[in-house]
């Protein structure tokens, strides 16, 4: 065959016209496969839709006013709040944390009463860390072994008066010792 | 000649064309001379074999370019088209056949629900019975799982061949258990339905939906269209209903109910400055979800569809009235409290008040005597105007289908009529009439319609004056004193500053009025430093019972369930309590002795 530029340049044409419409029937494809994927991915939606509908309802029923009141009287007992259990604004919220005054009575305090030995107050400022050591440690019923040990008194002593000695340490640096952020695992 | 070429013709050979067999060629030979004829003809026969041969894949490939021709075809439509069609109808799934109904704060008071209901389809088996068992083992095998169902009634629709419903709304666990059964003349198929997630309550505001699919009684009704039109498929429909303060009134309603054993009870929760209804019961109630032979007569509403005299409670209207036409000028002026001949007719108090009373104690001891002659003095046409003007002498402005039309006293009101007129006798008006009207005696004495659809703040209308705010101030400080002191001490919150006043009057009857079928009444309104809502109790013939003691009479019956209601729902609408705030009365204060209050 006689091979001429314009034939191997319409030869060339041809064959990109070829991959072209290839291709671009396989992008068709494609887009159809995900089109049908995207189709059937919203009837799901809608179905699931359908589904939590169903759940609504279902808690709806289950919460309505006369199912509260029912629990209500059978289980709480709460009655609607009287005055005093409101407060007013920020204002008097913040006045119940404020310091007492000098010369002030002393506040009454209830259910106080601290182990012999316990020195309340050590734990350089901070106060939750005397509790750990009243609280009972579970026990299993079955083994008698205790599910979560419990730190002793003096071992919560200890480590505070570690604390209390690191942080001496940090107080040097001061950036650092403002950004620490007191977690409720160091409390315990 | 004995030996001759023995062949079989090829037209002799039973080819069919197209068979693709090739012809047998049984050729014995005895002698061997060549003859020429028979050599020719063998190729033709393969030639033709091969043309039949060809065409016939030609065919197969052309049926195959059709079909590929065909896919290519569909597939590039689909590339195209795609599946538009087909997700409009998949969204489509989602609109309810019928428009939700929300309270003000978006809860669900009505909504589309799928349930399945039992179906008994007697052509699922094509022959034979429609059982497998016998009707009898299946009516008691579905009796094992709805314990309800009569068996022998399930029997005999099993056995008459009639495809009908054995049961409508079942839950999906029995719906698998009636699958387990094993039995295809049982179908369970998916139905919707309307349903009320809260029960009974608000259920005359809603109304329900009937076997086709109409919209009956309350707002179903009112909404019907709106409801089934695109438009409001597709969106909520926002009642000014508030579920929590309806379920709080219904509670308080219905133990006040049960405490005075009342034949019937009503209430309503109004928002003083929109006219909005928060909360309307009428107990005893019906359950929307099942409407039944039994629950029928409950449909009817108190509050919107029935009159009754509300008694003492029309006192502060035409105190109202008389001190915006200046008639009282001077509210510790006192007026003889004895009883009253008038035309024949002796009007009495409950008791003895003493010999005079001023307008403070008139409201606060409620005396029939002395609002009779303030009503006198103000004259028939002006009480009568300020009743027109509230609204008194047509249908309650609310959208309910339901409305009773008041008992109007039409005509000039002669001079009896106008006092029995000014203590709530002579006329009869719905509860919501007596809502509507406290509204407007509280909020600056602006009258405005009342509405179940919640009103934004640019839709509230501009309504009425009845009353200058002057008169309003004064009637609010009233209101408070008749709680504080007065005949409404049982409706008191405290924190609240609730006023209001009682009202029990007779059930008119054959002969005359029932002194012991009462309609006790408490139209009330809080905080009455700044009144937001009324608050209205009403009692369908108390009883005197121990935890009444032994009275019938509002103060002991409406009054309490006033006050109980009020704490539930004032936090809820934003009405703090607070005991140190309450409405200025020092000044009518010297007009009521200090023992008032010890009574």
């Amino acid at each position: 065959m006689n091979l001429t530029r314009d034939r191997v340049h319409s030869i060339g044409w041809m064959t990109v016209l070829l991959v072209c419409g290839a291709l671009s029937l396989a992008l068709m494809l494609r887009v159809n496969a995900v089109k049908s994927e995207v189709a059937s991915s919203e009837k799901h939606i809608v179905y699931l839709k359908r589904d939590i509908d169903f759940l609504q309802t279902e808690f709806q029923t289950r919460s309505n006013q006369q199912q509260l009141k029912a629990l209500n009287d059978l289980e709480f007992g709460y009655e609607a709040p009287r005055a005093e259990q409101y407060i007013e604004g920020e204002r008097q919220l913040a006045a119940l944390g404020k310091p007492a005054a000098p010369g002030a009575p002393a506040p009454i305090r209830y259910a106080s009463a601290d182990e012999i030995g316990d020195t309340p107050g050590e734990g350089g400022g901070n106060g939750g860390g005397n509790g750990g050591g009243q609280l009972l440690a579970m026990v299993s019923p079955v083994t008698g072994a205790a599910a979560a040990k419990t730190k002793s008194t003096s071992e919560a002593v200890r480590e505070d008066e570690a604390e209390g000695k690191a942080l001496a340490r940090e107080a040097k640096d001061l950036g650092k010792r403002l950004a620490r952020i007191e977690t409720a695992g160091d409390a315990q | 000649m004995a030996s001759l070429p023995i062949y079989e013709a090829p037209g002799a050979f039973p080819v069919k064309p197209g068979t693709g067999v090739r012809p047998r060629l049984t050729i014995a030979v005895s002698n061997p001379a060549p003859i020429s004829t028979g050599r020719h003809k063998v190729p033709n026969l393969r030639h033709r074999a091969l043309v039949v041969a060809k065409w016939r894949s030609l065919w197969v490939l052309l049926g195959f370019a059709l079909l590929g021709i065909c896919a290519l075809v569909r597939l590039s439509y689909l590339g195209f088209a795609g599946a538009t069609g087909q997700s409009a109808d998949i969204t489509s799934l989602l609109l309810p056949a019928r428009g939700m109904i929300v309270d003000r704060n978006g809860t669900p008071l009505a909504r589309d629900f799928r349930v399945y209901s039992l179906w008994f389809n007697p052509k699922a088996m094509t022959d034979g019975s429609p059982l497998i068992s016998s009707p009898r083992e299946v009516a008691e095998k579905l009796h094992a799982i709805f314990p309800d169902l009569n068996v022998a009634e399930l029997t005999r629709k099993l056995s008459s061949g009639e495809p009908g419903y054995l049961r409508k709304s079942i839950l999906p666990e029995q719906a698998n258990r009636v699958h387990a059964l094993g039995e295809p003349a049982l179908e369970f198929p998916q139905e919707v339905t309307r349903f009320y997630p809260q029960g009974t309550t608000a259920a005359h505001v809603l109304g329900f939906v009937d076997a086709y699919g109409n919209g009956k009684v309350g707002m179903e009704e009112v909404f019907d269209q709106r409801l089934k039109s695109a438009d409001g498929r597709s969106q909520t429909t926002a009642l000014s209903i508030d579920v929590r303060v309806q379920g709080a009134l219904e509670d308080e309603l219905g133990r006040g109910m049960q405490l005075s054993q009342a034949k019937g009870a009503a209430g309503v929760v109004l928002d003083v400055e929109t006219g909005e209804i928060l909360a309307l019961a009428s107990l005893p109630s019906f359950d929307p979800n099942k409407i039944d032979r039994a629950s029928t007569p409950n449909i009817f509403n108190r509050v919107t569809n029935q009159v009754y005299e509300l008694g003492s409670t029309f006192k502060p209207f035409t105190v109202a009235s008389a001190l915006d036409a200046g008639t009282i000028t001077n509210l510790g002026r006192r007026w003889p409290a004895g009883p009253l001949h008038v035309a024949g007719f002796t009007i009495h108090d409950s008791h003895n008040f003493g010999a005079s009373l001023n307008v403070p104690e008139t409201l606060i001891h409620s005396s029939n005597v002395v609002t009779a002659q303030i009503a006198d003095e103000l004259g028939g046409a002006r009480l009568k105007r300020t009743m027109e003007l509230l609204g008194m002498n047509e249908r309650p402005h609310v959208e309910l289908p339901a409305r009773g039309f008041p008992i109007w006293p039409s005509g000039v009101w002669p001079r009896l009529r106008t006092m029995t007129v000014a203590y709530g006798h002579g006329i009869a008006v719905t509860p919501l009439h007596l809502a509507s009207g406290y509204a407007a005696l509280v909020n600056g004495g602006i009258w405005r319609p009342a509405t179940l659809i919640k009103r934004s703040p640019d839709q509230i209308p501009q309504g009425r004056r009845v009353f200058t705010a002057a008169t309003s101030a004064r009637i609010r400080q009233l209101l408070r004193m008749i709680v504080s002191f007065g005949t409404g001490r049982k409706a008191d919150a405290p924190g609240f500053r609730v006023g209001g006043k009682t009202g029990s009057a007779e059930k008119p009857g054959a002969g005359g009025y029932q002194r012991h079928s009462l309609i006790a009444t408490f139209a009330a309104a809080f905080p009455m430093d700044h009144p937001r809502y009324v608050v209205i109790a009403m009692m369908d013939e108390p009883q005197g019972t121990e935890a009444t003691s032994f009275q019938r009479t509002a103060a002991w019956n409406a009054a309490p369930v006033v006050s109980r209601v009020v704490p539930r729902i004032g936090p809820l609408l934003g009405i703090m309590p607070d005991e140190t705030r309450d409405i200025d009365i020092s000044d009518l204060r010297p007009l009521v002795p200090a023992g008032a209050d010890k009574e």
